[in-house]
C-alpha cells in the first residue's frame, strides 16, 4: 500500500478541513489513526488506497456539515456502506475522506398502509427485508450480499440480485431520497407515494450514481405483498444450449419465475471438486427455478416448468417440497464463491447483461475468447434476465493477471456488440470505467458528465470512479 | 498442519461476509472490530506499513475469538492463525501487562500457588458486601465493574475428587480435564460429570497434575506460557493410559483438542482424536444405552461459540437434554452470550449488549432453566439473570442429565 503522495499545499489544505471537521463533528466521528485508515482502505475488489481520514456521521446534519467542509477545501469524499462493492466504488483512490455510513442504520418507519418503508442508508438490506416481512410485505431486490450490504450501497450501485427477472432491481423500488449535495444542501426527491410524474426523475438519476453526485441520508422504498409460498426446481442438462432453451421455454409459456439461475459446466465442476455435490459428472448445465405465489398458482406453474425443462433436454429434475429441501437444492449455488476460490486465488467477477435472445451467442463468444483454455472461466447467474456472471479465475503466475484483464476487455467488447451491457448489477466504479465508452456513445457520455459537473462542480464526490475521459 | 499467517491473509477476498456473524461488529458497525478489518491490519503489519501501537493492540484485543467468522467465510480463511499471530505479535512487541504476566508465567503453571492465590481470594470474598442468588459483586484483582459473579469454592474439584471411584468392570476409562472455572468455582459440575459417567459404567480419572488449558495466556499472545501449560498437560494425561479425555468446558475442549495441535505439533494428534465434550462423549459411547426419568423442568440450551462454531457440536447436548427434561429450543441459541476472557473485562459495555440479547432469547423460550456446556457461558448468563433478579436458572447440561438419572434412581443403566 502506498501512502497517497500530496504536495505541501494539499496537505495544508486537508489539515484545515480536518481540524474543522473535528471541531464540528467531534473526535468520536472523525478517525485519523493509521489503523483506522487501513481498515477503511479497501472494498470487495481487494483494491487498496489509503484515506487521509475516516468520518462516521450519525445524522443528516453530520453529513451536511462534512460535505460543506469537504467542498470548501476540495477534499475528495468516498461514501461507504458495508464495503462489499465489486467495482471499487468505496475505494478512496485519491485519499481524502472515507465516509462510513454504517452507523446511520435506523429503520425510520414502515408504512404497511402505503406499502413503503423509509430507512437510513446504513441499514443492512436483509434486515430491511426481515423487518417488512413481519408485516407480510416484501422488499424484492436481493443481491447475494443482502445479508451484509447496506441499502445505501445498493441504491448507489443500483444493485440487482436473483429475483430480478420477476421483480426488477433496486431502481424499481426507490420512491424517494433525501440527498445531501456536495455544498451541504439537502434535497428531497420523490415522495412516499407510489406514483408521481412531475418533472425530471431525479430519484432515478441518483439511483446508480455511485456516490458521484451526492450522499443519501434517507431512502424510501416501495414494498409489495409478500408471496405466500416459494418452491424450487432444479433441472440438470447434458448440453448447455438445452438449458438456455429450457429457460426460454418457461418464459414462452407465460410464466415469470421469481428466479431463473444458470450454472455452466466450469461452475458445476468447481462446486463438485469443492463440496462433493451429488451432481453427475456428465451434467453440463444446471437451472435453478424459484416460483412464488399461492399453492394453487404454484401447482399450476410447476408442472409446466418441469415439462419445459424435460422437453428441452433435462434428463433429471428435482422439486423442493419443504424449506429444507429448497436449501439443499440451493446449496450448490451458494457454494460457488468458495468453490471458485478453491480453483485459483484471484477472481474477476463480471456482471454482463445481454438481451435474453443473445445469451447462447454471448456464451459461445466467451468460449472463443478463451479457446486456448489458458484460464478458468466459470459462467453462472441470472439467465432469466440475461445477467450472467463471468468469473475469470487467475493465479499468481507471471502474466496471469494481465491475461485475465485482456479477457475481460474482449468480453466487454463482445457483450456490447450483442447489444448488451457491461454491468447488470455491480456498477462501474473504477474497475469498469475504461469500458464505459464501449457502451455509452460520446454525446450521452457528455450529458452524463454535465450532470456530474452540475451537482459536483469541484469534483470531490468519489473522484476516479465512473468517468475517466 | 501449520499455516503461515503471512500467506493466509492473502486468501481474504475482502467480501465483508464476516460482518454478518461477528458478535462484536453487530454491536459496533466498526470495520476495525471485524475479521476483515483485522486481516487488513495484519497485511499492513506484514508489509511493514505499520507497527504495533496501543490502538492496534486495542483492535486485536477486541476480537472475541469465537471463530464464528470462519463458518461463513467464502474463501475459507484460517482466521484463527491470523488472530493468534496478531496476539502473539502484540505480546512480543509490546509486552504483556504485569499482572497477567505474573499469573501466566508464575501462577498458572504451579497448582499449589494457584490454589493458594484462589484460597486467599475465597477468604477475602467473604467480606465483600452484596450477594444475589449466590452471586456476588466483585472478585478482587480479576474483575472490574458491576458483574455478579459466583463465589469461589472452598475446596477445589481436583481435591474433592482426588480418589478415583473404581468400577468392577468398567466399559471405558476416561480422564476428566477440569479446567479452571470448574476446578475453582463450579466444582458441582465436575461432580456431576463423574457421577453421570460412573452411572454409565465409565471410570473417571482426574489426574492431579493437570493445569489450566492455556486459553487465558494464548488470548493474550503469551505463547511461552501457553506452550508450557500444554506440555505439562500432555505429560499428565499421556501417563494415564486413558481411552478418552472428556471436558465439560467448551473452551477447554477446543483448547486441548485443537489449539494443542498447533502448540505441540503432530505428536498430540493421537490424544486429540480422543478428546470429547462431555455431551459429545455420552452420545458417542453411551448413546441409547442409558435410561432417564426426565425432570419436571422446561429446559433450553445455549450453544457456546467454541462448541458450536468451532466444532459443530449442536445436536449432542440437545439429545442429552431431550432425554432429561422438557426441552425447548430458543431462537438465536447460537448467538454469543458475550462472555469470555479479557474481552469481558475491557469491553464490558459491549458484552452487556450481547448478554441482553441472549437473556431476552432465553426469556422468550419460556424455559425455567437454561443449560449450556461451558462454565464461562454459565457465569456470563447467570450474571445477566442476577442483574435482573430473574428466576430462570443457569446450569450445565450434564447437571440436568444427572438429575434425570437420579430422578429415576438409575444406576449403571448400561
Amino acid at each position: 500500500m502506498k501512502l497517497f503522495k500530496k504536495t505541501e499545499k494539499e496537505i495544508n489544505k486537508y489539515q484545515k478541513a480536518f481540524d474543522e471537521l473535528l471541531m464540528v463533528l467531534g473526535k468520536e466521528r472523525v478517525l485519523s489513526a493509521i489503523e483506522d485508515r487501513i481498515c477503511y482502505s479497501f472494498d470487495a475488489t481487494k483494491q487498496k488506497a489509503l484515506p487521509d481520514i475516516v468520518v462516521r456521521p450519525g445524522s443528516t446534519t453530520d453529513v451536511s456539515n462534512t460535505l460543506r467542509i469537504a467542498n470548501k477545501y476540495e477534499v475528495p469524499i468516498y461514501a461507504r456502506g458495508a464495503g462489499s462493492g465489486l467495482t471499487g466504488g468505496a475505494v478512496p483512490l485519491m485519499g481524502g475522506i472515507v465516509f462510513d455510513l454504517k452507523n446511520m442504520d435506523k429503520i425510520i418507519e414502515i408504512r404497511p398502509d402505503d406499502f413503503t418503508a423509509t430507512v437510513e442508508p446504513g441499514v443492512v438490506t436483509k434486515q430491511l427485508q426481515d423487518e417488512v416481512a413481519k408485516f407480510d410485505l416484501f422488499y424484492p431486490p436481493d443481491p447475494s450480499s443482502a445479508a451484509f450490504s447496506t441499502i445505501g450501497g445498493n441504491v448507489a450501485e443500483c444493485a440487482g440480485g436473483i429475483t430480478g427477472l420477476k421483480y426488477g432491481v433496486t431502481r424499481d423500488y426507490i420512491l424517494a431520497l433525501e440527498i445531501v449535495l456536495p455544498d451541504g444542501s439537502v434535497i428531497k426527491t420523490g415522495g412516499r407515494k407510489l406514483r408521481g410524474v412531475v418533472g425530471y426523475d431525479l430519484t432515478r438519476l441518483f439511483t446508480g450514481s455511485e456516490g458521484t453526485l451526492g450522499i443519501f441520508t434517507k431512502i424510501t422504498v416501495k414494498l409489495i405483498p409478500k408471496p405466500e409460498k416459494i418452491r424450487t426446481l432444479a433441472a440438470y442438462f447434458r448440453d448447455r444450449d438445452d438449458a438456455i432453451d429450457a429457460a426460454d421455454q418457461i418464459i414462452d409459456n407465460n410464466i415469470l419465475p421469481r428466479t431463473l439461475e444458470f450454472l455452466d459446466y466450469m461452475t458445476i465442476n468447481a462446486v463438485r471438486s469443492y463440496s462433493g455435490t451429488d451432481i453427475d459428472e456428465d451434467v453440463k448445465a444446471l437451472l435453478l427455478v424459484d416460483i412464488d405465489g399461492t399453492d394453487e398458482s404454484i401447482s399450476y406453474e410447476m408442472p409446466i416448468i418441469e415439462n419445459a425443462c424435460k422437453g428441452s433436454g433435462a434428463f433429471k429434475t428435482k422439486i423442493s417440497e419443504t424449506g429444507k429441501e429448497r436449501d439443499a437444492i440451493w446449496a450448490d449455488r451458494r457454494s460457488i464463491s468458495p468453490a471458485l476460490y478453491n480453483i485459483a486465488p484471484h477472481k474477476i467477477n463480471e456482471d454482463i447483461c445481454v438481451p435474453r435472445s443473445k445469451i447462447k451467442e454471448a456464451l459461445q463468444r466467451i468460449d472463443r475468447i478463451n479457446d486456448q483454455q489458458t484460464i478458468y472461466i466459470a459462467n453462472f447467474g441470472h439467465i432469466g434476465d440475461g445477467n450472467i456472471h463471468v468469473n475469470i479465475m487467475y493465479n499468481n503466475d507471471p502474466g496471469q493477471e494481465e491475461l485475465a484483464e485482456r479477457i475481460v476487455n474482449r468480453v466487454m467488447k463482445e457483450v456490447v456488440a450483442l447489444g448488451g451491457s457491461i454491468s447488470g448489477e455491480h456498477g462501474i466504479g473504477n474497475k469498469k470505467s475504461q469500458f464505459m465508452e464501449f457502451e455509452i456513445p460520446p454525446r450521452e457520455y457528455d450529458i452524463m458528465k454535465r450532470f456530474k459537473n452540475y451537482f459536483d462542480p469541484k469534483g470531490i464526490m468519489n473522484p476516479g470512479k465512473m468517468f475517466i475521459r | 498442519m501449520t499455516t503461515d499467517w503471512k500467506t493466509e491473509v492473502n486468501k481474504c477476498s475482502k467480501c465483508g461476509k464476516c460482518q454478518t456473524v461477528c458478535p462484536v461488529f453487530l454491536e459496533t458497525g466498526d470495520e476495525s472490530t471485524v475479521a476483515r478489518g483485522r486481516i487488513s491490519l495484519a497485511e499492513a503489519l506484514r508489509d511493514k506499513q505499520i507497527v504495533y501501537t496501543d490502538k492496534l493492540r486495542d483492535y486485536v484485543y477486541t476480537c472475541k475469538k469465537c471463530m464464528r467468522c470462519r463458518t461463513v467465510c467464502p474463501s475459507d480463511v484460517d482466521y484463527e492463525v491470523i488472530i493468534s499471530a496478531l496476539l502473539r505479535g502484540v505480546a512480543d512487541e509490546m509486552g504483556i501487562p504485569l499482572l497477567p504476566k505474573i499469573v501466566f508465567r508464575y501462577i498458572l503453571p504451579r497448582r499449589i500457588l494457584f490454589d493458594l492465590m484462589l484460597k486467599i481470594g475465597s477468604k477475602i470474598q467473604r467480606f465483600i458486601p452484596g450477594k444475589r442468588r449466590g452471586q456476588m459483586r466483585h472478585l478482587p484483582l480479576m474483575f472490574m465493574g458491576k458483574r455478579w459473579i459466583p463465589v469461589l469454592a472452598k475446596k477445589t474439584a481436583l481435591k474433592k475428587l482426588r480418589t478415583t471411584r473404581k468400577l468392577k468392570n468398567p466399559k471405558m476409562r476416561v480422564g476428566l480435564f477440569t479446567g479452571c472455572l470448574i476446578n475453582y468455582i463450579y466444582v458441582d459440575i465436575a461432580e456431576s460429570v463423574v457421577d453421570v459417567l460412573n452411572r454409565m459404567n465409565i471410570e473417571v480419572v482426574i489426574p492431579q497434575g493437570q493445569l489450566c488449558c492455556g486459553t487465558p495466556s494464548s488470548t493474550m499472545g503469551d505463547h511461552k506460557s501457553t506452550k508450557k501449560l500444554a506440555e505439562v498437560n500432555k505429560e499428565v494425561f499421556e501417563s494415564q493410559n486413558l481411552d478418552a479425555i472428556v471436558s465439560a468446558c467448551a473452551t477447554c475442549t477446543k483448547s486441548i483438542k485443537l489449539d494443542y495441535l498447533r502448540t505441540l505439533g503432530p505428536s498430540w494428534q493421537q490424544m486429540s482424536d480422543r478428546i470429547y465434550d462431555i455431551s459429545e462423549f455420552i452420545e458417542k459411547y453411551c448413546g441409547d444405552d442409558y435410561k432417564t426419568k426426565p425432570v419436571d423442568e422446561k429446559v433450553t440450551y445455549h450453544d457456546p461459540c467454541h462448541l458450536m462454531w468451532v466444532r459443530g457440536i449442536t445436536d449432542e447436548p440437545r439429545n442429552v437434554l431431550k432425554k432429561s427434561a422438557d426441552f425447548v429450543d430458543m431462537d438465536m441459541a447460537g448467538s454469543c452470550c458475550g462472555g469470555g476472557g479479557i474481552f469481558t473485562i475491557i469491553h464490558y459495555d459491549l458484552t452487556l449488549k450481547m448478554l441482553e440479547r441472549k437473556v431476552n432469547s432465553i426469556e422468550r423460550s419460556g424455559a425455567d432453566t437454561v443449560a449450556t456446556n461451558c462454565p464461562g457461558c454459565i457465569m456470563q448468563i447467570a450474571d445477566g439473570f442476577a442483574g435482573k433478579d430473574s428466576k430462570i436458572k443457569t446450569t450445565h447440561s450434564i447437571q440436568i442429565l444427572q438429575k434425570a438419572l437420579v430422578n429415576g434412581n438409575i444406576d449403571k443403566s448400561v
